[in-house]
C-alpha cells in the first residue's frame, strides 16, 4: 500500500522540517543550503508521493534519507565539504533567549565541528530527532547491528571534545 | 583520550549507549545494571553520556519553525498544481487553435479573399495580445515596487 493521504504526508513533513534541517546543517555546514536541501526534498516528496511506500518503513526515515541524499548531491556540486564552524547550529537566534542559548549552543557547535560528519549525523538522528536504531540504520543505509557501536563512538568522541573545550 | 575510551570498552562499552536509548534486551540491561552497581567508572560514564544526550536534545540546531515549513509546503503544492493547470490549459488552447485553423483554412467554404481578411483580423488580434502580454511580463519582472503593499 502506498501512502494514501497527501494531507497526512504534508502534516508529517511539517513536523519533520526542523529536524531534517538540523540534519542537513550537519552535512552541509550551512543553514541556507540546508534549508534549500530540505525544500528540494519536500518538493520531491509532494510531487512524487508514490515514491514513498509505507510498507518499507515510516515516513520520517524515508524523508530523512531523501534529505540526506539531496545534501550529498549539493556537496558533490559544491565539490567541497569544508565546514564553516559557525554555521553548524542555525545562527538565527531569538534575541530574548540569545544569551543562554548562544552560550550552550556555541559550545556544542564548536564540539560538533570537531567530530566527523558521520558522527554528527548519527548523534543528531538519535539525540536530536529521537530516531530508533532501526530507523537510523534505514536513514544511514547501514546494518542495524552497527548503529549502537557507531553511536557510542560518536558520543564518546563528542564528550571528549566537550571535555577538552571545558578545560 | 584513546586510553580512556579503551578503558570504557573493557567494561560495558557500547552497551551504555544502548542502555540510555532503551535498545537493549532485558539480559543486556541487567548486565549493565549489575556492572554499574559496582563500577564507579561506568556509572560515571553513563551519567555523562546521559547529560550529553539531554543537552543535545535541548539544543536548537534549527531555528526554522513549523510555520515556515508549512508555508513552504503550501507554496510547493500551489506551484505544482498551478503548473499542471497551466499545462492542461495551454495544451487545450493549442489543440483548439490547431483544429480552428485547420477548419478555417482547409475545410471552410470561404473564398481566399474572405479567408485573408478574417485571418488578418484574428492574426492582428493575436499579435496585439502577445505584444501586451510580453510588455506586462517584462514590467512584472523588473518592477522593484511589486512587493510593496498599499
Amino acid at each position: 500500500m502506498k501512502y494514501m493521504n497527501i494531507h497526512e504526508m504534508r502534516q508529517e513533513l511539517v513536523q519533520l522540517g526542523g529536524g531534517a534541517h538540523a540534519l542537513a546543517i550537519q552535512i552541509l555546514g550551512n543553514a541556507d543550503d540546508a534549508a534549500d536541501a530540505v525544500q528540494d526534498a519536500v518538493t520531491t516528496a509532494l510531487t512524487k508521493p508514490g515514491a514513498y511506500d509505507d510498507r518499507k518503513g515510516p515516513l520520517n526515515s524515508w524523508f530523512l534519507r531523501v534529505v540526506r541524499n539531496r545534501c550529498f548531491d549539493l556537496l558533490r556540486r559544491r565539490r567541497s565539504s569544508d565546514m564553516p564552524v559557525d554555521e553548524l547550529v542555525d545562527p538565527a537566534a531569538n534575541p530574548e533567549q540569545a544569551l543562554e542559548i548562544a552560550q550552550r549552543d556555541q559550545v556544542l557547535k564548536q564540539a560538533l565541528a570537531l567530530i566527523s560528519s558521520e558522527q554528527r549525523q548519527i548523534i543528531v538522528l538519535r539525540d536530536y530527532l529521537d530516531l530508533s536504531y532501526a530507523e537510523i540504520a534505514d536513514v544511514l543505509s547501514v546494518a542495524q547491528g552497527t548503529v549502537m557501536s557507531r553511536l557510542h563512538r560518536a558520543r564518546l568522541a563528542l564528550r571528549e571534545v566537550l571535555k577538552g573545550h571545558g578545560e | 583520550m584513546a586510553n580512556k575510551t579503551q578503558r570504557i570498552d573493557e567494561h560495558v562499552g557500547e552497551l551504555l549507549s544502548g542502555y540510555l536509548d532503551g535498545e537493549l534486551t532485558q539480559q543486556q540491561r541487567q548486565r549493565v545494571d549489575i556492572h554499574c552497581d559496582t563500577c564507579t567508572e561506568c556509572k560515571k560514564n553513563l551519567e555523562e553520556l546521559r547529560a550529553l544526550r539531554e543537552s543535545i536534545g535541548k539544543s536548537r540546531l534549527s531555528e526554522i519553525d513549523q510555520d515556515v515549513w508549512r508555508e513552504m509546503m503550501d507554496d510547493t503544492t500551489v506551484r505544482t498544481s498551478r503548473g499542471i493547470g497551466w499545462l492542461l490549459f495551454l495544451g487545450g488552447v493549442l489543440v483548439a487553435m490547431g483544429i480552428g485553423v485547420y477548419e478555417f483554412v482547409i475545410a471552410s467554404s470561404l473564398g481566399l479573399v474572405e479567408k485573408l481578411i478574417v485571418g488578418a483580423t484574428y492574426g492582428g488580434l493575436a499579435v496585439l495580445f502577445f505584444s501586451v502580454l510580453r510588455q506586462r511580463l517584462i514590467e512584472r519582472k523588473t518592477d522593484k515596487y511589486k512587493d510593496v503593499e498599499i
